[in-house]
């Protein structure tokens, strides 16, 4: 009797959590993978179509456009990113005097908005009058760039991403260089091993575990991220800067600034689910490169 | 490795310089958007210099009246604590029973925790989640947004789960011998000692609620009257109004941001932690 009691309370304790988790976490899932199936624009009644939505897909240039922009976006971002914020890293690990400093500034846009920054990065690339150009303007480079033009707005995106990023993954290094124990350093130094020999011969193979981790939240999280390009560009100009996922927010909810723009329920969730598959696709490939590189170790 | 911080070396200059030089440019974003809210709209858009000539605090008074940001603020600041201290209640109240009772269907309700964070299909959950505030009549409040907030507390149970795991057994075992029932354990033993734990918590969801964007913007739509601070700035660079308004935007950005950069000032250490604890599981 008591028991039961006990175990009541317990289950009682987990029901907000879980029907929350439930109706607004678990059940939009299986509200995409019905619809994936259907055309559904909203009204009416939704008419079922079975795999058309995939045949779709697959013959949709601005999808396919989308993934590869998708790739551009988070393989730039972390090509850069992550030797960069390991290098800061590293740099901040040493007993040095404003390190507590530097890495309050560098993770600083950590805690931002990303909308809100992009906003504020608008105004600093606008290529008409922005802030970047009248800088480079008084510096003598007249013609200034088009930061959101065509040719340079993927850059300036990945560039923005950069600079959200770097800092968070520098405070991920730092705590995987803290476990290492200083006197291997030590001793490496006594046996003559220079700075660099020492980063690639103790510090990346004792950092490898921590390594492997940041590498996969990093390549997930890139592959996800949206928001400033939708504030910035909206994925413009000319689909240069769509990514997967602003492709998806687009059939669902038609932004002012492309009227073509009609909601289509259906595809969407079909989109979205094949975006998904795509991250889930990376990430597995990442997960089985990384342990082969492990055994060769 | 000490030997370099008494003296300067060529490396350890080069070093020096090389972290200023990140510094600078994580800090010009932040600066000029700080020093562009004090400048006239014409400075600002014809290539004035780097200090205000003369410091417009009107703009503040401007965004914040005319351009209705006292309304924005105050709409982020609700959705902000609705849903820190919702989520924080939930969480906990899971955490608790996950961690210190076996009950049927336990280790599935883990299972259903840990698949959302690792699923993302993107915006298209928005969908069915804004059908359902519909059907039960929060789609023209922001109970709405705040109750979507709170059903993504994945991470925050996760973290709690794992603060509640160091907090001693004996204590709560003691409390129920002397009487203690499974409620007033939680809210006289449990709580108090995972204060710590839910103040960085905390933190954490009221950073991501005050800087959410996506959720509000689709739920706001055809409600400005709702919107929060990242939604009514982003609007002012596709609004209506076709000349644009850089100084309120600077100072609408500001508006939004010196609260968090101002916790983040305070409570670094937290936010640094938590970030560093996470490799270390």
């Amino acid at each position: 009797m008591h028991r039961t009691r006990i175990k009541l309370e317990a289950v009682a304790f987990t029901l907000p959590s879980l029907l929350l988790t439930l109706a607004l976490g678990i059940y939009p899932i299986f509200w995409a993978i019905r619809y994936m199936f259907y055309e559904y624009a909203g009204y009416g009644t939704p008419k079922f179509v079975g795999l058309y939505n995939f045949e779709r897909l697959y013959h949709d240039e601005r999808f396919w456009n989308a993934v590869t922009n998708t790739l551009v976006y988070a393989g730039g971002k972390l090509l850069v990113t992550l030797p960069l914020s390991l290098l800061l890293a590293v740099l901040l690990n040493r007993r040095m005097r404003g390190a507590g400093l530097f890495k309050t500034i560098f993770f600083m846009p950590t805690v931002l908005s990303a909308s809100v920054m992009s906003i504020v990065f608008y105004v600093i690339f606008n290529s008409y009058n922005g802030m970047l150009n009248q800088l480079l303007q008084q510096l003598g480079w007249s013609r200034g760039v088009e930061w959101l033009g065509a040719n340079y707005a993927m850059l300036t995106m990945i560039l923005i991403a950069i600079w959200g990023a770097v800092g968070n993954y520098m405070l991920l290094f730092l705590a995987g260089l803290q476990g290492i124990p200083r006197d291997i350093y030590e001793s490496a130094s006594i046996d003559g091993a220079r700075p660099a020999q020492q980063f690639f011969y103790i510090t990346i193979p004792m950092l490898g575990p921590v390594l492997q981790m940041v590498m996969l939240l990093a390549i997930t999280v890139s592959l996800k991220g949206y928001e400033s390009i939708m504030v910035l560009t909206q994925g413009g100009p000319f689909g240069k800067t769509d990514v997967m996922f602003l492709y998806v927010y687009k059939m669902f909810f038609p932004v002012a600034s492309t009227t073509a723009e009609v909601q289509q329920f259906g595809y969407g969730s079909a989109v979205g689910f094949a975006a998904a598959l795509l991250i889930g696709a990376v990430t597995l490939i990442y997960f089985y490169a990384s342990k082969k590189l492990n055994s060769l170790y | 490795m000490n030997r370099w911080s008494k003296r300067p070396s060529g490396a350890n200059v080069l070093a020096g310089a090389f972290l200023l030089l990140v510094a600078a440019v994580i800090l010009y974003p932040v600066l000029m958007a700080v020093l562009g809210s004090f400048k006239t709209n014409a400075e600002l858009n014809g290539g004035g210099a780097f200090w205000p000539t003369h410091w417009q605090f009107a703009n503040y008074s401007k965004a914040w009246k005319g351009a209705n940001f006292a309304r924005f603020s105050w709409n982020s600041l609700f959705v902000s604590a609705a849903a820190t201290v919702g989520t924080l209640i939930v969480a906990a109240m899971a955490a608790y029973a996950a961690d210190r009772r076996d009950f049927p269907g336990k280790r599935l309700a883990i299972a259903v925790q840990a698949s959302t964070m690792f699923i993302s299909i993107g915006a298209v959950v928005l969908k069915p989640q804004f059908d359902l505030m519909v059907a039960v009549g929060l789609h023209r409040t922001l109970w709405g947004v705040v109750l979507i907030l709170i059903a993504g507390h994945a991470g925050t149970y996760f973290m709690l789960a794992s603060f509640m795991r160091s907090i001693p057994r004996d204590l709560d075992e003691a409390a129920m011998i002397d009487g203690s029932g499974f409620f007033r354990t939680f809210r006289s033993i449990i709580l108090p000692l995972l204060k710590p734990g839910l103040g960085v918590a905390g933190l954490f969801v009221f950073r991501s609620a005050w800087n959410e964007y996506i959720l509000p913007s689709v739920f706001t739509m055809t409600n400005p009257k709702l919107q929060t601070l990242t939604v009514g700035l982003a609007n002012l660079r596709y609004g209506v109004s076709a000349a644009m308004q850089t100084d309120l935007m600077l100072a609408g950005a500001c508006i939004s941001l010196l609260p968090l950069l101002l916790v983040y000032l305070l409570a670094n250490k937290s936010f640094v932690q938590v970030t560093a604890g996470s490799v270390k599981g």
